[in-house]
C-alpha cells in the first residue's frame, strides 16, 4: 500500500488492525486509539479518498490502497496546510488527542465541499469526538482554512 | 511624560508576561501528529498487559487456572492475587485512607474488577491469554441501590472491613458504610426549622458519570534491574501520587522512582486516580526485568476507572414567607462503589461540599455524609476540579429554585434577597468557609440585563398562556445560569485555614499546559520566552512541594 506518498509494505496476520499497522509496524503514531468501537473518529485516515476508521478495518483489507495520516497532511514545503494552521489559530483542540483524526476527516471534507455551511461541517464531522473544545472552536477552524484555500478573508462569525 | 513613553498595553505586550495573547506552543506537534501519548512510548523488548475481568457484580472467586493461558505463545506469565500476595502486593493504599484490590483476591465486588494480568509479547496474544484463562465464580448477591447499603439485611460487601467499626475518617454504623462526616451546629438548624414559616425538602440525586477522556489510562513501567530503578509513563494527572502510592507498595524509595507524564489525552479528574493496571504493569516489569505497557480499552475505562458525583442529597430550606432563607439542612448518601477511591485533596471525605450554602446568607446550616460501598466501580474522582463543589452548586441552585416556586416567587429575586451583602464581607459561612469580598448582586443585575432577564419571562408567560389556550405546541424552556463565581471559589479553597496548598498539590495538569507555564514566566532578554517554563511532567525535575 502507499501511506502519504510512500509505497510500504508488510506481513500481518490477518486479524492484525489497520491502526495497529500504522501505529506499530509503520511507527506514525500521529493516528490514536480512542475507542476501538468506530465511535470516536481519533483513528481516521484517509484510504483512497475516503474517511475511514482505521480502529474497525483490517490492515489487509487496506492492501493496494492509498493512504494519508496526519502525518501526510502538511504542505509539500513541510509548512502547515490551511486545515492545521486553522486549527493552531483558532484554538481548535486542547490535549490533542482527537486533533489529528479531527483534521484528517476535515481534509476530505473540503475536498468533497471546498465551502461548507456551518450545518455542513458539522455534519461532515460528526463522525468524530473532542472532549475538551465543545466543537465550536473546531468548527471555526474548518471555516478558516475553507476561506484559505479558497482565497477568501475570514469572517469569524459572531457568536 | 511624553509621545514616546509606552503605554501599559506596549509594555505588557512587550514584556510577554501572564495575561497576554499567545498561540499555544504544542499546537504545532498536535496538529502534524507529532504529539508524544502513553501509546507512543515504544521501549526494546516491551511486553504487553492486559487483564481478565469479573463478569459479576459480586462473587466468591473459587478458582483461578492459567495453565492453558500460558501454553498460548507469546503469553509470560498470568499473575494473581496470590502471585502478588507472596510480595505483599495484592491489595493498594486509596487516596481517601482505604485500601483497594490490585487483582481480585478471593472476590470480586464489581463487575470488570481485575482478577489476573496476563503478560504476553504482543497486545494480540495477551489478549488471546485472557481467554485461556479459566476463572470459576460462586455468585453473591449484589448490592448496587445505595439507600440499602446499610440496612440490616444488606450484603456485606468488604470482608477485610468486617468488626471494624472505625475507617480512616472516624466511626463506622455498619459493615458497608464508609464514614460520617458531621459540619455546622445542628440544635441551631433544627431550631429554625421548628421556627419556619414556609420549608421545602427535596431529594436531590446527582448520578454516577464517568469522564471518559479521549485516551484511557494507560501506562509504560521500566524496572532497570542493576539500578533498582523504575521508570513510568503514564497518562498521570497526578504524578506525586502516583510516585507515592508505587513506592508505598512496591517497597522502593521514591527517588528510585521516575514518573513521567507525557502528552495527556484528556483527563477529567479521570487519570488521578491509581489504577491496578499501573502496579501490575510495574510488578510485571520487576519480576520479567522488561519494560511492560498497559493501554486499557474504552469498555475497560467506563466500567472499571473511576467515576464521579453519585451525589444523594436530601436537602431541606427554611424560610420566612416573604423569602428570607433561615436555615440549611443537607444529607448526602455518597456511593462510593467498592472500595474508598475518592480524590478530594483536603482531609474531608466529601471534599468542599461544605461550599453547599452557595453565595446565600444561612444564618446556620447543618451538613451529614454518609459514604458507602455498593458493587460498583471505585472513585469518586473530581470530574473537571469540581471536588464536590459542582454537587454542592447543584444541590443549593435546585433547592433555591424549588423554594422559589414554594413561595411563587422569581427565582432571581429570591436569589438576590438572599445574597451575602458587600457590606457582610469578609463572611463567615454557617459551614466554616470564609469569603473574602464579593458583590453577587452586581453581578446577578447586570446578568439580568445583559440577557433582557425580565422581557424573557414576559415571552415565557405569553408562550405558557399561549400553550394552555392550545394556540401553540412552541414553548420555550428557558434556562438562566445563575451567577456563580467558580473563581472565587477556587481562592477559597485557597485561603481555608489549613488548606493553603490543596492546589499545589496537584500536578499543574492542563491541556494548555505548555502555553500556560510559558505565561507564568516573565521573558528574559532577549530571546524568545516559548520554551521556558518547569517541566512538571518528569518528577524528577519537580520538587514535591
Amino acid at each position: 500500500m502507499k501511506v502519504n506518498g510512500a509505497e510500504v509494505e508488510g506481513l500481518v496476520e490477518p486479524r492484525t488492525l489497520l491502526v495497529h499497522f500504522i501505529r506499530e509496524n509503520l511507527q506514525l503514531t500521529g493516528t490514536h486509539i480512542g475507542c476501538e468501537t468506530t465511535h470516536c473518529g481519533a483513528c481516521t485516515v484517509d484510504i483512497d479518498g475516503m474517511s475511514v476508521k482505521s480502529c474497525t478495518m483490517f490492515a489487509v483489507q487496506a492492501d493496494g490502497s492509498d493512504i494519508i495520516t496526519i502525518e501526510g497532511v502538511a504542505n509539500a514545503d513541510g509548512t502547515l496546510s490551511a486545515l492545521q494552521e486553522g486549527f493552531r489559530m483558532m484554538h481548535g483542540l486542547q490535549c490533542g488527542f482527537c486533533t489529528p483524526g479531527m483534521i484528517v476527516r476535515a481534509h476530505r471534507l473540503l475536498k468533497e465541499n471546498p465551502s461548507p455551511s456551518e450545518p455542513e461541517i458539522r455534519m461532515g464531522i460528526s463522525g468524530n469526538i473532542c472532549r475538551c473544545t465543545g466543537y465550536q472552536n473546531i468548527v471555526k477552524a474548518i471555516q478558516y482554512a475553507s476561506a484559505k484555500i479558497n482565497g477568501v478573508e475570514f469572517q469569524e462569525a459572531a457568536e | 511624560m511624553n509621545d514616546l513613553t509606552p503605554t501599559r498595553e506596549q509594555r505588557t505586550a512587550a514584556l510577554e508576561g501572564m495575561g497576554c495573547k499567545r498561540k499555544r506552543v504544542e499546537d504545532i506537534r498536535f496538529t502534524q501528529g507529532r504529539g508524544n501519548y502513553v501509546d507512543d512510548v515504544k521501549l526494546p523488548g516491551m511486553l504487553h498487559g492486559d487483564f481478565v475481568r469479573s463478569p459479576h457484580p459480586h462473587a466468591r472467586v473459587t478458582k483461578i487456572d492459567d495453565s492453558e493461558a500460558l501454553k498460548v505463545p507469546g503469553v509470560l506469565a498470568v499473575i494473581t492475587a496470590e502471585t502478588l500476595k507472596t510480595v505483599n502486593l495484592a491489595w493498594m493504599p486509596t487516596l481517601a485512607g482505604d485500601v483497594q484490590m490490585v487483582l481480585a483476591d478471593g472476590r470480586v465486588l464489581f463487575q470488570n474488577q481485575e482478577v489476573a494480568f496476563v503478560v504476553a509479547t504482543d497486545r494480540y496474544a495477551a489478549d488471546d491469554g485472557i481467554n485461556k484463562v479459566i476463572v470459576e465464580y460462586e455468585p453473591l448477591p449484589p448490592l448496587v441501590d445505595p439507600f440499602k447499603a446499610m440496612d440490616k439485611d444488606a450484603p456485606v460487601l468488604r470482608e477485610d472491613l468486617v468488626g471494624k467499626m472505625a475507617g480512616s475518617h472516624g466511626p463506622r454504623n455498619h459493615d458497608n458504610h464508609i464514614f460520617e462526616w458531621t459540619v455546622g451546629d445542628k440544635d441551631l438548624t433544627d431550631a429554625a426549622f421548628r421556627k419556619a414559616e414556609v420549608m421545602i425538602k427535596e431529594m436531590i440525586s446527582y448520578h454516577r458519570t464517568h469522564p471518559s477522556p479521549l485516551e484511557t489510562c494507560q501506562c509504560v513501567c521500566s524496572f532497570d534491574k542493576i539500578k533498582g530503578e523504575l521508570t513510568i509513563y503514564g497518562t498521570f494527572q497526578a504524578p506525586h501520587v502516583i510516585r507515592t502510592v508505587v513506592a508505598l507498595i512496591a517497597k522502593l524509595p521514591e527517588h528510585k522512582i521516575h514518573v513521567i507524564a507525557p502528552d495527556i489525552g484528556g483527563g477529567f479528574g479521570n487519570k488521578v486516580g491509581a489504577y491496578p493496571g499501573y502496579i501490575c504493569a510495574a510488578v510485571a516489569s520487576i519480576v520479567t526485568g522488561k519494560p511492560v505497557k498497559w493501554v486499557e480499552d474504552r469498555i475497560e475505562n467506563l466500567t472499571a476507572t473511576s467515576f464521579a458525583r453519585d451525589y444523594h442529597m436530601t436537602t431541606e430550606v427554611a424560610a420566612t414567607k416573604d423569602g428570607k432563607v433561615t436555615g440549611l439542612r443537607v444529607h448526602v448518601l455518597a456511593d462510593h462503589g467498592a472500595f474508598d477511591a475518592c480524590a478530594d485533596p483536603s482531609k474531608w471525605p466529601a471534599g468542599f461540599f461544605n461550599i453547599v450554602t452557595g453565595s446565600y446568607d444561612f444564618p446556620t446550616a447543618h451538613l451529614t455524609v454518609d459514604g458507602v460501598y455498593t458493587n460498583k466501580a471505585p472513585g469518586g474522582v473530581a470530574y473537571r476540579c469540581s471536588f464536590r463543589v459542582t454537587e454542592a452548586a447543584y444541590c443549593i441552585e435546585r433547592a433555591m429554585d424549588i423554594l422559589a416556586q414554594k413561595l411563587k416567587m422569581d427565582p432571581a429575586e429570591l436569589r438576590l434577597k438572599n445574597f451575602i451583602k458587600p457590606e457582610q464581607f469578609p463572611y463567615h459561612s454557617a459551614l466554616g468557609w470564609e469569603y473574602d469580598s464579593g458583590d453577587y448582586h452586581t453581578a446577578m443585575r447586570k446578568m439580568m440585563e445583559t440577557t433582557g432577564y425580565a422581557a424573557l419571562r414576559k415571552e415565557q408567560a405569553e408562550k405558557r398562556a399561549a400553550f394552555a389556550r392550545g394556540e401553540t405546541r412552541d414553548i420555550m424552556a428557558r434556562h438562566l445560569v445563575l451567577h456563580r463565581d467558580r473563581g472565587r471559589r477556587t481562592v477559597e479553597k485557597l485561603r481555608h485555614p489549613g488548606h493553603r496548598d490543596v492546589r499545589l498539590l496537584r500536578d499543574p495538569y492542563a491541556p494548555d499546559r505548555g502555553r500556560h507555564r510559558a505565561g507564568w514566566i516573565k521573558k528574559p532578554r532577549p530571546g524568545p520566552r516559548d520554551h521556558l517554563g518547569p517541566d512538571h511532567r518528569d518528577r524528577d525535575r519537580h520538587s514535591r512541594r
